[in-house]
């Protein structure tokens, strides 16, 4: 039993959860959906992110449902992402659904709370599919054709590039304090409790040095993008222009698309069938 | 432009950049470690809060509030692909907000009480203006709300608990602690590893909160939950159109006049695209 | 034709009692390869941010005197016209730079000040960094010295006529070194660009600048050809810089008698300063070439093992494609009491096997045993007594906010008796009891050094691991560290350090062990390891330049230091 528990918490390690998110940021710029126009995706997402909450028929939900898992499969989401959107789901309607029986609710309660739930699933699924899937750079100049301020997507660039850094210098600092720390023993419910708290007062002490490191990071880099003309750019309309100008609308886009409208337009008709 | 004003620039964008990597950082953490519940008492390390607070304190407040609610977004929103589209825009607003607003209030940042005090009022203010746009989106979302048996109590007993115990939980332990802990230590210590003076009497611009800044909060406030709502609308607008509409083809119409619409976007894109291989 | 004049400049930072800079002046010339030297702190990096702008525009302080780039004054500048005339590359390159893949970092500064053809410039920048197969590759991919590179990519692609770098290879083995070294050298020669260098590495001046400016003080003492620079051994040392080996043995053997005076009354013109010089000028003295003395070759094998990898197995979680191997059936013992370096190029799996002695990294098979017990089953507390790390970054090493506290912490939570006076004597062995109360990263680079070294042995582990400690540190600082870790004896016996300075393994260790690609490619002595052309061409490691010298004049065994060297000359001459 104990041996289970240490496996389970190793697996849940630092080194995995920075593994997982890389993964997911940096491992999956070579699926169909990386490589997809960033505009289409998100228009694409503005009818799927949008439209479950307008239906209210199981089945038709049920068709878009897969259809945006199927869509989630080939963006290739690390696990950890997907476990997440299972979590999510089931805590944004899962608990509302216990607290109205405990209030006194009866199955009438459980029919709204299923689609509901479905609605929840099929909207998350889709966001994950754009933000996950698709390639950071991209994401951002789809934002920026979209009239999203230039900062918004510098912030998205610059935070998948500094992201692994963070990640190793966070990792090195817990690192110095489980070394020459001593943590209390973890025997008994008293003993875990202690144990948590001992964990997350570490964390949080941890940011002193973390906080520190980084601002001396952030000024080199400030000044590098001073050097390198970031604030001209911001200026310059030309410059934007100039970054759109690699956004372009292919075969395989036009493809999704119709893929896309033909599975809805299938499962509407399945809709008024059954 | 004059050199003073371009050099304030430049230290609001470290602000910005600091408070931005660092909170999109932790809330990347708390994204990916799960909550746990005991009964209804829900103990989740929800809030690092208490990173943008502390530079807020130190440095310029709105660069602060504006970097870490861009973090957020960008870091466990984006990346994780846990975007909720318009309604992210609620917590951007009131991360902004109650960060900003704290940050204003410390005149000095070596007064522990007044970082304490800052610092929890802050969390009440992003935690409260949550609440209300919580309560306000289950009224209009679940259909016929007051119908449903027990869920109106449920609503606003969760809700209001879920606050509470936030502020209490959370708020004190993740976000008053800490500050209290960092503030006087970092003071004088972080402001040379960014070339700046600490801040003083003299450093900090104008008032502690004038009448603009709050007009401009509660505004923001207001955008935030018509964002909230706008975004959860669905429901409400589908039940005002059943009176009309009870059948199938009503949805039918609705995808179908969904789909147009993304068509014509689609092809605007394409002109647009046209236009500019031509122009 | 001047392309920089520097005239009487004086600088105090914002809140600084002494300017850093004073009354400094100096004048460049256009295609010059320059290497700025001086001691830590005498404003060698002050000066260079002076030169692109970044003093006065963006680092406010008083500024006196005026700097002329091309006919055009600083002050009256916007700091983006400078920067397309003066590029930039910092010493912590890292954070230089700001996008997550490799081309668009390299053009992204063309981008952003609107060039039509950003992306070309990139490329053809990368290009010329060697960068080109790399070019779809996302930033954390890439080693330290490719980083460094595309670092340089992304400031010379908007072709500036004046590239400044700041220590460009103080992290790299030599072979990216010379990779670095190799692109400017290029980028002066056929693209005629002006290389300002700061560097301490005399080696890489003689090979590759052209003149050399020694900052003292914060005023510029001299402008000097290169090799002349160098041959001026009493200033360069007084400021802490280390001239060529060759130089210093000439000199010492001048003063020992065994090179007659005569020829050396003008130093300044005669010292050599490079192999092919001290070829000329040793070859007529040499007495003999066979063994000066025997050497102990095969160092004592059996030692009672403290580390046992046994048939390790590791693989990395890698985010794309298969994991790959590091270590594949790696097999190794560490005896008590043994003073190893651990060489080998980047990524050849140095801080690797540090990590799993740590227990940090879990072997997917095989073991790793720490006095016969598995690593990876000791919980990480007990691991601390054993067994300590020091990190190459010591910044990451301070989690207090004081070093006094920083040190008294493992033995505090641990409940060690009289740990407040083991700290004092800890403090006051490493000369930081003055310091005591300072938060370790406003330290100096030496101090911070020490303080982490202070830290690492506050539990007289048995083991001290360290990674680089030398890298980034003047001569003065590397000395101390030598001299730290001579302190070391009674305390802690096995040391184990992964680094790339040959100077360091050849003056303290006993054992090598050459990593490449996860195996063991060499160990045992310097002496055998040195000898191996093969093994030096593999890793790409290089010994001291005396040695070098002692191969070039045809003695047998080789010399590791200045003492050894020395002996050829003594004595008779033999046929």
């Amino acid at each position: 039993m104990r041996k289970l528990s240490e496996n389970i918490l190793d697996k849940f390690s630092m080194d995995f959860l920075r593994n997982q998110v890389l993964k997911n940021a940096y491992g999956n710029d070579d699926t169909v959906i990386a490589k997809m126009d960033p505009r289409i995706l998100l228009v694409w997402y503005l009818f799927f992110g949008l439209v479950p909450w307008f239906l209210n028929d199981v089945v038709l939900l049920l068709g878009i449902f897969l259809f945006v898992a199927l869509t989630t499969r080939a963006a290739k989401v690390a696990p950890l992402v997907l476990f997440l959107f299972c979590i999510g789901v089931f805590s944004q309607t899962g608990y509302l659904f216990i607290v109205a029986l405990f209030f006194g609710g009866n199955t009438e309660t459980i029919a709204p709370l299923l689609v509901m739930t479905l609605k929840v699933a099929a909207v998350s699924l889709a966001s994950i599919t754009v933000f996950s899937g698709l390639d950071p750079d991209r994401l951002a100049n789809g934002l920026l054709w979209f009239g999203c301020p230039g900062q918004l997507s510098f912030s998205i660039s610059f935070a998948y590039r500094i992201l692994p850094v963070l990640m190793e210098e966070f990792q090195n600092i817990l690192l110095s304090y489980r070394l020459r720390g001593n943590p209390p023993h973890r025997n008994g419910l008293i003993g875990k409790i202690r144990y948590l708290c001992y964990q997350v007062k570490m964390i949080i002490q941890s940011f002193y040095p973390l906080m520190l490191n980084t601002a001396k990071r952030s000024r080199t880099t400030v000044e590098a993008l001073e050097l390198r003309g970031y604030r001209y750019s911001i200026q310059n309309p030309e410059v934007k222009k100039m970054k759109l100008s690699m956004l372009k609308v292919t075969q395989a886009d036009i493809i999704f698309v119709c893929i896309s409208a033909a599975w809805v337009c299938v499962c509407v008709g399945l809709s008024v069938v059954l | 432009m004059n050199p003073q004003n371009k050099i304030s620039q430049s230290q609001k964008l470290m602000v910005f950049v600091l408070s931005m990597s660092l909170y999109g950082l932790a809330t990347l953490f708390t994204e990916l470690i799960p909550s746990f519940q005991v009964g209804i008492v829900e103990f989740s390390v929800e809030y690092f809060l208490f990173i943008p607070l502390t530079l807020a304190m130190l440095f310029d407040p709105l660069s602060a509030g504006l970097g870490a609610a861009t973090g957020e977004l960008v870091f466990s929103e984006i990346m994780l692909g846990q975007f909720g589209g318009l309604g992210e825009l609620e917590k951007f607003l009131t991360v902004t907000i109650g960060v900003y607003v704290a940050g204003r209030l410390v005149k000095n940042p070596r007064n522990r009480a007044a970082v304490a005090g800052a610092s929890i009022f802050g969390v009440f203010l992003q935690l409260f203006m949550g609440t209300v746009v919580d309560i306000l989106k289950v009224q209009f979302a679940v259909e016929d709300f007051e119908a449903v048996a027990g869920l109106p109590e449920s609503v606003f007993a969760t809700e209001g608990f879920a606050c509470l115990n936030d502020l209490l939980f959370s708020g004190i332990l993740f976000c008053m602690l800490p500050t209290m802990f960092l503030v006087p230590k970092l003071y004088g210590k972080i402001e040379p590893l960014l070339g700046m003076k600490p801040r003083d009497e003299k450093t900090m611009t104008g008032s502690a909160l004038s009448a603009k800044s709050i007009v401009l909060c509660l505004v923001g406030f207001a955008v935030a939950i018509v964002a909230q709502l706008l975004a959860k609308g669905g429901y409400a607008l589908i039940d005002w159109e059943a009176a009309w509409a009870e059948s199938t083809t009503a949805i039918i119409i609705a995808i179908v006049v969904a789909a147009v619409v993304a068509l014509i976007v689609f092809g605007v894109i394409r002109s647009r695209a046209k236009n500019r291989q031509t122009a | 034709m001047s392309i920089i004049e520097i005239k009487n400049l004086t600088f105090t930072y914002p809140g600084a009692s002494e300017p850093t800079l004073k009354n400094a002046s100096a004048v460049i010339e256009k295609g010059d390869f320059l290497a700025i030297v001086g001691n830590n702190g005498c404003g060698k990096s002050t000066l260079c941010k002076t030169l692109n702008g970044l003093i006065p525009h963006f680092i406010v302080g008083d500024m006196d005197g005026d700097v002329i780039i091309d006919g055009l004054n600083t002050k009256e500048q916007e700091i983006g016209t400078l920067a397309r005339k003066v590029g930039y590359v910092y010493q912590d390159f890292e954070n230089q730079i700001v996008c997550p893949t490799v081309l668009e970092d390299a053009s992204y500064a063309c981008l952003n000040y609107a060039m039509p053809d950003y992306e070309e410039k990139g490329k053809k920048a990368l290009h010329v960094c060697g960068l080109s197969s790399k070019i779809g590759d996302y930033v954390w991919q890439l080693s330290g010295g490719q980083k460094h590179l595309l670092a340089l990519a992304g400031t010379a692609a908007l072709s500036p006529d004046i590239l400044i770098l700041d220590e460009p290879i103080a992290q790299l083995d030599p072979a990216h070194a010379d990779g670095i070294y190799e692109v400017l050298k290029e980028l002066n020669e056929k693209y005629g660009k002006t290389i300002i260098v700061i560097e301490h590495h005399t080696d890489y001046i003689v090979k590759y600048c052209k003149d050399v400016m020694l900052l003292k003080d914060g005023g510029v003492q001299w402008v000097l050809p290169a090799k002349e620079a160098m041959r001026r051994t009493d200033e360069l040392q007084g400021c802490n810089i280390f001239p060529p080996q060759v130089a210093i043995a000439a000199e010492r053997m001048i003063d020992a008698g065994l090179l007659p005076k005569e020829p050396f009354l003008q130093k300044e013109e005669e010292l050599p300063v490079d192999v092919a010089e001290g070829v000329r000028v040793f070859t007529p003295y040499l007495k003999n070439k066979g063994p000066a003395y025997k050497q102990p070759l095969k160092r004592e094998l059996k030692r009672e093992p403290i580390v046992d990898f046994k048939n390790v197995t590791v693989k990395y979680r890698a985010v794309k494609g298969e994991p790959p191997k590091i270590f594949d059936d790696f097999s190794i013992q560490i005896g008590k009491g043994e003073k190893i370096a651990l060489i080998g190029s980047n990524g050849a799996g140095k801080s690797t096997m540090l990590k799993m002695m740590m227990g940090l990294i879990r072997p997917e098979s095989g073991q790793v045993l720490l006095n016969d017990r598995p690593t990876a089953d000791l919980p990480k507390e007990e691991l601390g007594r054993t067994i300590s790390m020091v990190y190459q970054n010591p910044e990451e090493m301070f989690i207090k906010d004081s070093i006094r506290k920083d040190i008294e912490y493992a033995m505090m939570v641990r409940k060690v008796e009289d740990y407040q006076k083991r700290t004092d004597e800890l403090l006051e062995m490493f000369r930081l009891t003055d310091l005591q109360d300072r938060d370790g990263r406003l330290l100096s680079g030496g101090q911070m050094r020490r303080a982490s070294l202070a830290i690492g042995i506050a539990l007289q582990p048995e083991i001290l691991l360290l990674d680089e400690p030398t890298a980034n540190l003047d001569i003065a600082t590397r000395r101390e560290i030598m001299k730290t870790l001579q302190m070391l004896k009674g305390i802690t016996d096995t040391v184990v350090i992964a680094t790339h300075d040959m100077q360091l393994v050849c003056d303290w260790a006993e054992r090598l062990i050459v990593l490449s690609a996860g195996y063991v490619i060499a160990d045992g002595t310097k002496e055998e390891i040195f000898a191996d052309m093969y093994v030096r061409q593999q890793v790409g490691i290089r010994p001291p330049q005396i040695c070098d010298m002692g191969r070039a004049l045809g003695i047998e065994n080789p010399c590791f230091t200045i003492d050894e060297f020395m002996e050829y000359f003594r004595g008779e001459k033999y046929a």
